[in-house]
């Protein structure tokens, strides 16, 4: 009976599924709205984009209060009305530089106890080792991860897709020439790399960005180098030959997007990976000067706390953690979505 | 009579690959006039696309073309020319002065004077962007119009042929038409910047029977409109008669035969022709079973010596495997017809008469490499 009822709900949910697939609207099986619904049928890649979300939100509104601001309080209209740097967070929280007045050191976070005091709701993430409050030095540290991890991933990806697409259209000598300088950079250990960079140019955050993004050119450029290949023989790629198309507009209208689907992919985790990079670079003590906060920088110092407050650890670590797994699964998802081997 | 729109002299494309030279175009002539239908026709590997690419210049690596001339509309489209150099070794051939450059040709010669309909109405529109978009790109960069009034265009170019609600599926992207309607919109494309001349290289191949001749009509109501010349590339028999005005048969990179459509079909002259013709089933003659071309076209890495065909030819004779055959004018009728072959005696004078005929095993079918084995163990 069990079963029959059973049988019966599957019969009917079959046929509501197959009257919304008799609905007049059309859902076309490309384009940005298709694979946004296919990710949407995937959790974990939910749970992904739900992260990334919300870290470039809380980056975004970072940006705003510390760069942004900061720029505009050169000019004297804007000055005169109040803008400064970390304006918002001064006048509705805490600034998440200056270190108050009286203020207890390694707080434990709300619940718990230690030997400087009970956690209190003013700090409910807990102080770090000068008495400022972690939670909002987290927030204003999304800024420098996020940033990061787009800023050196567009660099790697803009720079890896025109070198492997103009190497996979052209071939030739043309190819080995790309391709082999991509290989060399390739076998170099991208920290390795990285750090080296940096020691040509300068420690600054900027060197990180573009040092980073340089060493992830080639992981692009193969990448996308053998889509290329295959592509450049699609007869639509030798009717826009026929009808006259410059090598250029081939290159970029008709090449590049068909072969953009795993780029996309490895875009996002690159993010991921750009942050992990970064963040380990501050926390060498390359990077962002303190006291800019951010995440590498917090668990680099937080280290010579341990024994007294774990928690100042374990909070940046944990938002680096979460970021990169936030990225990773959504990178995953997407590649599934776009993955048409995968439908069903 | 006045100069033809495009003249093709000896053209030789090469194809330089690991086993050798593959001889795909090995010397053809023809010429298309104003307002005609021409038809190339022959087997797979004929050498039939190649010709088409190479007029165009996009034959591709390891392909080049290392002979011949091209002529469109008094320029030059292909021609190479001798240069003696210092020392005893050969001539050297390089393009001539008044050949085209690549720019010239990409910006003034494809799209704009020769369009080219590919085979696969499904490979040959970009998947990622809309139908109307791509014809509108195509507009864009070979009339020089501006984008809103080249939309204008591609709709109206749309509906001329013959896709409904031309502006609704403007917007569509190419796997929501079916392959008629893809076809269609690449003739769209192709006349869309009124050439003077489109290549079609087997453009129906790739359509059932019913959506052929749709197509067929079509492309004879746009013609006569837009007063546009075809190169007709097909292997199919029944789209020649239907279409073409001269027809060219090729066999293993050469033409066989040269004719008007009308004396192909009834006064063919080549046996190739003839066994094209006797393997497809014809609506005027009842037979009781069709003869197919026995064995496999060869390799044009090596090519048979003498005549070609000699092969697979059911009138071959000795001298055949010793002579090769140009062609050359052999009809009695009006207008030229050529052909190429030495059961001409009048005209060849190569002693076929007297030359003894050679049994093809290959007249049972298509099990010769088989019985031709078994035999010589004999």
């Amino acid at each position: 009976m069990a079963t029959q009822s059973e049988s019966d709900d599957f019969l009917s949910e079959g046929s509501s599924s197959a009257q919304e697939a008799e609905e007049p609207e059309i859902e076309a099986r490309v384009g940005w709205r298709y694979t946004l619904s296919q990710v949407k049928r995937d959790a974990t890649a939910m749970a992904g984009l739900f992260v990334v979300g919300l870290m470039t939100l809380m980056a975004t509104f970072s940006f705003v209060d510390a760069e942004l601001f900061a720029f505009l309080a050169q000019f004297e209209t804007f000055a005169s009305v109040g803008v400064e740097k970390y304006w918002f967070a001064k006048h509705f929280w805490v600034s998440p530089i200056a270190e108050p007045q009286g203020s207890i050191q390694l707080l434990p976070p709300v619940g718990m106890e230690n030997q400087f005091g009970a956690g209190t709701w003013a700090h409910p993430l807990g102080t770090d080792d000068r008495g400022r409050d972690i939670l909002v030095r987290l927030v204003y540290g999304s800024r420098i991860a996020i940033e990061v991890g787009y800023i050196s991933t567009a660099i790697g990806l803009v720079g890896g897709v025109l070198v492997g697409a103009i190497a996979g259209y052209y071939g030739g000598w043309t190819d080995d020439v790309l391709m082999r300088a991509a290989e060399t950079l390739y076998a170099i250990p991208f920290l390795v790399l990285v750090l080296a960079f940096m020691a040509a140019f300068g420690r600054s955050l900027m060197f990180a960005m573009i040092g980073v993004g340089v060493a992830s050119i080639p992981t692009f450029a193969r990448l996308i180098r053998s889509r290329v290949v295959s592509v450049r023989e699609e007869d639509y790629v030798e009717a826009a030959e026929a009808a006259g198309v410059r090598d250029r507009n081939i290159i970029l209208r008709h090449v590049i997007p068909n072969s953009f689907a795993p780029v996309l992919v490895q875009g996002t985790l690159q993010v991921g990976y750009s942050i992990l990079i970064v963040a380990g670079l501050s926390f060498l003590g390359f990077g962002v000067q303190p006291p800019t906060p951010s995440w590498g920088q917090m668990l680099s110092t937080s280290k010579d706390y341990m024994l007294q407050n774990v928690w100042f650890s374990i909070w940046p670590g944990l938002a680096i953690l979460i970021t990169v797994v936030g990225f990773n699964v959504f990178g995953d998802g997407l590649r599934d979505a776009l993955d048409p081997r995968l439908k069903n | 009579m006045s100069e033809p729109l495009l003249e093709v002299e000896d053209l030789r494309t090469q194809f330089f690959t690991e086993d050798g030279v593959v001889r795909a175009v090995d010397g053809i002539s023809f010429t298309v006039n104003e307002g005609e239908i021409v038809g190339l026709v022959g087997e797979s590997g004929a050498g039939k696309s190649v010709a088409a690419s190479s007029i165009m210049r996009l034959v591709e690596q390891p392909g080049e073309i290392v002979g011949g001339e091209i002529r469109f509309k008094g320029e030059t489209i292909f021609g190479l020319e001798d240069v003696e150099r210092d020392g005893d070794g050969p001539p050297e051939k390089v393009p001539r002065d008044d050949m085209l450059s690549n720019a010239e040709v990409r910006e003034r010669i494809r799209g704009r004077e020769i369009a080219i309909i590919f085979q696969d109405p499904m490979e040959s529109l970009n998947p990622v962007f809309t139908v109307g978009g791509q014809l509108r790109e195509f507009i864009e960069i070979n009339r020089d119009l501006p984008e809103n009034e080249a939309r204008d265009l591609a709709v109206h170019m749309l509906r001329e042929v013959g896709i409904p609600e031309a502006e609704e599926r403007y917007d569509d992207y190419p796997h929501q038409f079916s392959g008629g309607m893809r076809q269609r919109v690449l003739i769209a494309m192709a006349l869309a910047c009124e050439p003077s001349l489109i290549i079609a290289d087997e453009p129906t191949t790739a359509l059932d029977v019913t959506v052929e001749g749709q197509i067929l009509d079509l492309v004879d109501d746009l013609q006569g409109k837009y007063d546009t010349s075809f190169i007709w590339v097909t292997h199919d028999m029944g789209v020649v008669a239907e279409i073409c005005d001269r027809v060219n048969v090729m066999y293993l990179g050469e033409i066989v035969e040269q004719a008007d459509v009308d004396s192909l079909f009834h006064d063919t002259q080549h046996p190739y022709t003839k066994a094209l013709l006797n393997s497809i089933p014809r609506p005027d003659q009842s037979v009781g079973e069709l003869n197919p071309i026995a064995g496999v076209m060869p390799e044009a890495i090596n090519p048979p010596s003498g005549c070609r065909f000699h092969t697979r030819c059911p009138e071959a004779r000795e001298v055949c495997t010793r002579t090769h055959p140009g062609c050359r004018e052999v009809g009695d009728g009006d207008g030229p017809h050529r052909a190429a072959c030495l059961k001409h005696e009048g005209v060849f004078n190569a002693g076929y008469v007297e030359s003894e005929s050679i049994e093809n095993k290959t007249t049972g079918g298509f099990d010769v490499g088989l019985t031709e084995e078994g035999e010589a163990d004999d």
